[in-house]
Order: structure tokens, then C-alpha cells, then sequence
């Protein structure tokens, strides 16, 4: 009897807090002057259409390298945790019918009509990551979930977790590099602007948006693949 | 007009929709479940991005590549989850009454021991 009381004394207190939220909401009627100035300026000063890229790639640029930098402690950290799981419960696995049992043949037959789509479109989602929506995260975990239908299709082939760690790196120092050409050449780290702006709306345009955004689409999607690996093994 | 006739699309979907959530919920096991969300949210989709076609003719092409996509994804992706609940041997609904994937095991072994 006590608890039911408790509970919904709880319900109405959480009632009573969203109803005060709800009733104090007001939509804002104008910008705040730094998205304002985001707004204005920004496709101006960049060449982007895409606001929001433009924003994440450049002003916040320094944000997304951190943001890159947390999913690599993750793919890190995922691989620290697991191994120590798969060792131990090795044993416990192998007296069950074999863990890596063959794909189905719908899904087999499925991945090959799938696998291009997907990974058109994530190549696609990537390069016009300055033009509309979408961008290097988003392209990459597309990437990702080609590479996971891949694995689902074929469990008993291994993904070329080493290359795929180079491949990581290597767009993660040239992005850094990018960086500081943009210290160096224009305004400051990850300015993209000492590229030409080029034809507002063009394919080559907006500075080295288009460059730093397929550097973080292969960088995620490499990472992703790797995590899911870890998953699997 | 056309609003009107892509507004029908668009609600029909919903309906269906909403039949495929209600199905997550009151069906008794995991393959009647993964059928019903299956089935029913794929014409579901299908009916809501027909209906947006009529609003915005232009994005006729895309919205058929899109149809495209969840034509084959929607099965693809139930088949192995239903695949593997059975391989798993998830246990089916007392009501079920027929076991195609096991008959045809059997089926199978029968023929390879002759």
C-alpha cells in the first residue's frame, strides 16, 4: 500500500516538474547573435551551402577532432575489454555447435545486391558532405553497416583489421596536417579557407571542406568496421 | 486533388504502421513478432513515401530508389534475425503448427543417409 502511494506520489512529481517545463517553453522568435552570425556569415565566408557542416568542419573544427579522437579511445578501449572476455570464455563456446555457422543464402544473395548501394551511397552521403545534408560521420557509419553486412554474410572471413588501423591513421595525421596548413596559410588551425573557395554550390568547392569531410568519412568508417570486428571475434 | 489521393497514401501507411507496433506487442513469440513488424511496416513504408510522391512529384526518382532499398533490406535483415532465433532454437508460440526450416532439415538428411 505504502509503495503504491510512493509511486505515484513519484508520477505526480514528474508531472508536476514536465508540466512546468512545458508551460515555460517558448519558442525563440529570432536567432541568438552567434547563430545569426553563423547563419549570415557563414556560407559567405566558407562557400558551404551546407551551414551545418561548414560549422562542424571549421569553427567547431577543433571539436570534431576531439569528437574523432573519443571514437578511437572507444574502438581502443572496445578491443581492451573484449579480448580479455574472449579468452576466458573460449572454452565454454566450443562444446556448442560451431559459433561461425555459414550465412544463409538469402543473405548472401542479398549482400551482393546490397553491399554496392550501401557503400554508394555512403561514398555519396561523404563527398557532398559541404553541398547537403550528411557529411564525414554520418558517410562513415554507413560505410560502417556495409562492412557489417559483409561480416554477417561471410562469418567465416577476417577483415584486415591491421590495414584498416594504418588506412585510420593515416587519414587521422593528414587531417592534423590540414590543420595546421590551415595555421600556417589562412586564419588559424583547421581554417579551411587556404584552398580555393571555388563556385558557391559546386562539386570542388568551399575551400578544404570537401577534403577534411573524407578524411573523417574514412576515418569513422574504418573505426566502426574495427569495432564491429572486435564484436565478432 | 493530388494532395488529397497522397494524404489517403500517407494515412493508409500509417495505419499499417501502427499495426506493425501493435503486432510487436501482441504477438505470443519471437517469429510471429518479426513477421508482423516485417510485413506490415515494409507496405507501411511503402504506401507513406507513395504518398509523398504525390506532394512532391520531383522527388519521384528518389523516393522509388528509396522503396527500392526497404524492398530488399526489410526482408533480408527479418530473414536472418528469424534465421538465427530458430538456430538459436528460440522457443516458438504453442500454437504454432508447422516448422518449414526443420522439415526441410530433416528432409535433407534423409536424402544424403539414402
Amino acid at each position: 500500500m505504502i509503495r503504491r502511494v510512493l509511486v505515484l506520489l513519484t508520477v505526480f512529481l514528474f508531472a508536476l516538474i514536465f508540466c512546468r517545463l512545458i508551460g515555460g517553453y517558448s519558442e525563440l522568435q529570432e536567432l541568438r547573435p552567434l547563430a545569426l552570425h553563423y547563419v549570415m556569415q557563414g556560407p559567405a565566408e566558407l562557400g558551404a551551402p551546407n551551414i551545418v557542416t561548414g560549422i562542424l568542419i571549421t569553427y567547431r573544427g577543433f571539436d570534431t577532432l576531439g569528437e574523432v579522437a573519443v571514437l578511437f579511445m572507444v574502438a581502443a578501449s572496445v578491443g581492451v575489454l573484449l579480448k580479455n572476455e574472449s579468452t576466458a570464455g573460449a572454452d565454454a563456446v566450443d562444446d556448442d555447435s560451431d559459433p561461425r555457422r555459414e550465412a544463409g543464402e538469402i543473405v548472401r544473395t542479398g549482400k551482393q545486391v546490397l553491399l554496392p548501394m550501401i557503400l554508394t551511397f555512403g561514398a555519396y552521403v561523404i563527398v557532398n558532405g559541404h553541398l547537403s545534408a550528411g557529411g564525414g560521420f554520418q558517410g562513415g557509419a554507413i560505410v560502417a553497416s556495409g562492412g557489417m553486412m559483409m561480416m554477417l554474410a561471410r562469418p567465416g572471413a577476417a577483415l584486415n583489421v591491421a590495414l584498416l588501423g594504418v588506412i585510420e591513421s593515416l587519414a587521422g595525421v593528414i587531417y592534423v596536417w590540414i590543420g595546421i596548413l590551415g595555421l600556417v596559410l589562412a586564419g588559424g588551425f583547421l581554417d579551411a579557407r587556404f584552398l580555393p573557395r571555388g563556385e558557391f554550390g559546386a562539386f570542388f568547392s568551399a575551400g578544404a571542406i570537401p577534403l577534411i569531410s573524407a578524411l573523417l568519412g574514412i576515418k569513422v568508417g574504418a573505426e566502426l568496421s574495427v569495432i564491429i570486428d572486435r564484436f565478432r571475434s | 486533388m493530388t494532395e488529397l489521393i497522397g494524404s489517403v497514401f500517407i494515412l493508409t501507411g500509417a495505419v499499417f504502421l501502427f499495426s506493425a507496433g501493435l503486432g510487436l506487442v501482441r504477438m505470443p513469440d519471437a517469429y510471429t513478432r518479426i513477421q508482423a513488424g516485417t510485413k506490415a511496416s515494409t507496405l507501411g513504408n511503402m504506401l507513406v513515401l507513395i504518398g509523398l510522391a504525390f506532394y512532391h512529384p520531383d522527388w519521384t526518382f528518389r523516393l522509388i530508389l528509396v522503396i527500392a532499398f526497404v524492398l530488399v533490406t526489410n526482408p533480408v535483415s527479418s530473414h536472418a534475425l528469424a534465421r538465427a532465433a530458430w538456430l538459436n532454437r528460440t522457443p516458438m508460440a504453442p500454437s504454432t503448427v508447422a516448422d518449414a526450416l526443420a522439415e526441410a532439415n530433416e528432409r535433407r538428411a534423409g536424402e544424403s543417409e539414402s
